[in-house]
């Protein structure tokens, strides 16, 4: 048994550090100071070795420590009519219920259990025990000094505390007991993550049980709960002694791993899963046609196929804004001290727009659609890529993305001049002018930002993955630019002047960067 | 007409798989790029159609006028996986080609005629490419690569994951496409090779060597071509 588990935890241990490696070589400027024969390298091994092992420790507890404080102890802490040490029991007790059968281990299918049994014909049911005990092991060294620290901070005695991962631990095999009589019982094996469906309602129960009970001042009397957790735990001694007389895990695996035989590459599951997505976003709706020639007709039946992720979007958020803005307005009238601070900020807070013209954008999704659904598979027709081609099919794609996001922008923009207006207004008209025209150029910013990067970048290979660190680093920098304009403080009337000019100017850069580079970089990367 | 290539080399990090490679492409052949898995085969198709870059060489067409860069317009690839723009029908896919080759194409037919002759039936027509089966799409692929007729015709692994029916229409079709213009088929399924190919080069190495085909029976033909590919073993 000491054996099995040995080389299992060995072979865990093998492809965990491989991919601590294999993801140190995805990070740029790292890379290339790293040898192509990584993962023959001693001193890498070694060092992958020592994260994994840190990362076993952590895990042990990270988890848990994580989970008694913010869904224990944090969400207990809003629930002021009960007593804190009964809220406390009462939630652990009702989610110590779901996880026991929504987070067994044993019965997870994961690819370290197909490794071993399936691939390696390790002997299950010595690899099973083993490492199911050596999981309830660390389940319990991991929580109980959580229990007892998180406990004792919401006023239950540190024995109690002590005893709780015998709990914790005692339902869990009770759990994983019932789940292989079930095998037994009607053949059927339980994967945790395709429960039984009646195992839903009851999960909404006992969430219900454990959230809402608290919040009308009603927990289960302490003594209730140790009562049940010493049945609990007794039961899981009982369950114990069933686990390991069970003989059959070997064919049980062998159904819950089935699934695994095709689907054990990642990449390509994700890749399928991604083309799955893009293909559905396509419209089925009979009667879309178009009137127009060459790339304007295949730009159009590419927009009204795509409607529903190209389209929709922008005007839910316009929409969503048109109701902030009459909000706005009318809570101007029922009250009116509203009026004098909102006046204020609007001469001073228009960076922070910056930010939302940032967020509300359809740039990434739009470049997204384009690639998957169309220029992944047409870069691999060469006519697609005659230079005048490229260029023609740019234009007519910038007008639809600028487009695109004016629509919510046509709202923001004219609908901040009507608050400031209404809010008492100003003394220079010019406000009027430059806040919607400073939204609109920076609406038309973002749509020329983003396909520009998309054409000089290009970041996919033709199996749908990102490949480009130059486009996640300027992706990035975009982001915190943005985020930083939140805290930027500037006159309105100079600041809108500013970013005005400086929109041009991108426009007008990166457009002629486009109409230089493109033909060369727009391909697909390999 | 010539393809010629000249001292192409490409390598990935320390992996050398294209090496000093030189070869002339005639036209009005198949010629059959053998070669193992990860030999390069596809790796100088994708330097050919300027996909990727190569670290040095050239390649050109060589014509009675003389010598000219390879254009965009003069390849025509197609991938074993067959890509199509999933959103649009059949139709429409190939009257958007059509209208804005209008100038290349010198005899341009009815959109239905082109159909026919790749035998795409009048019900799928007008149906969205993503519900179009494998060889469907296949087939449509290989037609926006042939009404264009590129010099030269570039064949990644086309065959291998059609059913036999529409395999044994394709080669039909590539048979009679080969009068004007190098096609140029990679596969590593050596019987394939044999069957449809009038020159077989082997990419070995990271070289690339025609194999004299004359005066050898298909057996003796097959242990020199095996023969040949082990040989990187001992390299």
């Amino acid at each position: 048994m000491l054996k099995a588990f040995r080389i299992s935890f060995a072979l865990k241990n093998t492809y965990r550090v491989n991919s601590i490696l294999y993801s140190l070589k995805q990070i740029p400027l790292v890379k290339h100071l790293l040898p192509d024969a990584l993962y023959k390298s001693r001193g890498l091994k070694i060092f992958g070795n020592v994260l994994s092992g840190i990362w076993e420790v952590l895990s042990a507890f990270i988890g848990k420590a994580l989970y008694l404080f913010l869904m224990v102890a944090g969400i207990g802490v809003l629930y002021e009519q009960a007593p804190a040490d009964g809220v406390f029991l009462h939630i652990l007790f009702f989610l110590t219920l779901i996880g026991a059968f929504m987070n067994t281990y044993m019965f997870n299918p994961t690819n370290d259990k197909y490794y071993a049994m399936i691939l390696m014909r390790m002997d299950a049911r010595a690899y099973t025990l083993s490492n199911y005990a050596y999981t309830m092991g660390k389940t319990l060294i991991g929580f109980l000094p959580f229990t007892m620290l998180v406990g004792w901070l919401r006023g239950v005695p540190v024995w109690i505390g002590l005893l709780l991962p015998l709990f914790i631990v005692g339902t869990k095999l009770f759990a994983a007991w019932l789940f292989l009589l079930r095998y037994k019982r009607t053949g059927r094996c339980t994967n945790e993550n395709l429960p039984p469906k009646v195992l839903w309602p009851l999960v909404g129960i006992l969430l219900a049980a454990a959230y809402v009970l608290p919040a009308v001042g009603w927990v289960l009397p302490v003594p209730a709960v140790l009562a049940a957790a010493g049945l609990l735990t007794a039961a899981g001694v009982y369950a114990a002694a069933g686990i390991a007389r069970f003989d059959a895990y070997g064919e049980m695996y062998r159904l819950l791993l089935a699934e695994k035989r095709s689907g054990l590459d990642v990449n390509r599951t994700v890749a399928k899963a991604v083309e799955e997505q893009s293909r559905k976003a396509i419209s089925q709706e009979a009667g879309i046609t178009s009137g127009r020639k060459g790339f304007a007709y295949f730009n159009d039946l590419f927009v009204k196929r795509h409607k529903k992720i190209l389209w929709r979007p922008a005007k839910r958020v316009a929409a969503v804004c048109l109701a902030l803005l009459i909000g706005m307005l009318l809570l101007f009238r029922l009250r009116p001290s509203v009026m004098e601070r909102t006046n204020e900020l609007l001469l001073s807070f228009l960076p922070f727009f910056t930010f939302v013209m940032y967020c509300i954008n359809r740039g990434t999704a739009f470049t997204q659609a384009l690639f998957m659904n169309c220029d992944h598979s047409m870069l691999t027709y060469s006519f697609y890529k005659k230079p005048r081609f490229i260029l023609k099919l740019f234009q007519i794609r910038l007008w639809e993305i600028v487009k695109i996001n004016l629509l919510p922008a046509l709202v923001i923009g004219p609908g901040l001049s009507l608050l400031l207006f209404c809010s008492g207004g100003t003394a220079n008209p010019l406000y009027y002018a430059v806040m919607p025209a400073a939204v609109l150029s920076m609406s038309v910013f973002f749509s020329v930002h983003y396909l520009t990067i998309y054409y000089l970048l290009q970041p996919y290979n033709a199996g749908t993955e990102m490949k480009s660190g130059t486009y996640r680093v300027v992706t990035g920098v975009t982001y915190f630019v943005c985020f930083a304009f939140m805290q930027v403080r500037m006159e309105t009337l100079s600041f809108g002047l500013i970013a005005i000019g400086f929109c041009l100017a991108y426009c007008l850069v990166a457009c002629l960067l486009v109409y230089k580079l493109a033909p060369t970089t727009f391909r697909l990367r390999s | 007409m010539e393809l010629v290539i000249e001292h192409l080399s490409k390598h990935f990090e320390k992996k050398e798989v294209l090496r000093d490679i030189d070869f002339t492409f005639t036209k009005g052949k198949i010629y059959g790029l053998l070669g193992r898995n990860g030999a390069g085969k596809t790796t100088l198709f994708n330097c050919l159609n300027r996909d990727l870059k190569s670290d040095s060489g050239r390649f050109y067409i060589r014509e009675q006028a003389g010598e000219r860069e390879v254009k965009a317009q003069d390849i025509g690839y197609v991938l074993s996986t067959p890509t199509v723009p999933e959103f649009l029908t059949g139709r429409e896919f190939l009257k958007f080609f059509m209208d804005i080759n209008e100038k290349e194409i010198q005899d341009p037919r009815p959109l239905d005629a082109y159909f026919d002759y790749m035998g795409i039936g009048p019900e799928d027509r007008d149906k969205l490419l993503k519900d179009y089966s494998h060889g469907m799409k296949n087939k449509m692929q290989m037609l926006i690569n042939i009404i264009a007729r590129p010099n030269i015709l570039l064949l990644d692994e086309p065959l291998t994951s059609l059913d036999v029916v529409v395999a044994e229409e394709m080669k039909q079709l590539l048979r009679n496409l080969k009068a004007g213009r190098c096609i140029i088929f990679s596969t590593h399924i050596l019987e394939l090779a044999l069957d449809l190919c009038d020159e077989i080069v082997i990419l070995n190495r990271g070289r690339l060597e025609e194999v004299d085909k004359e005066n050898l029976d298909t057996g003796g033909f097959k242990e020199k071509i095996i023969d040949a590919l082990r040989e990187e073993e001992h390299a």
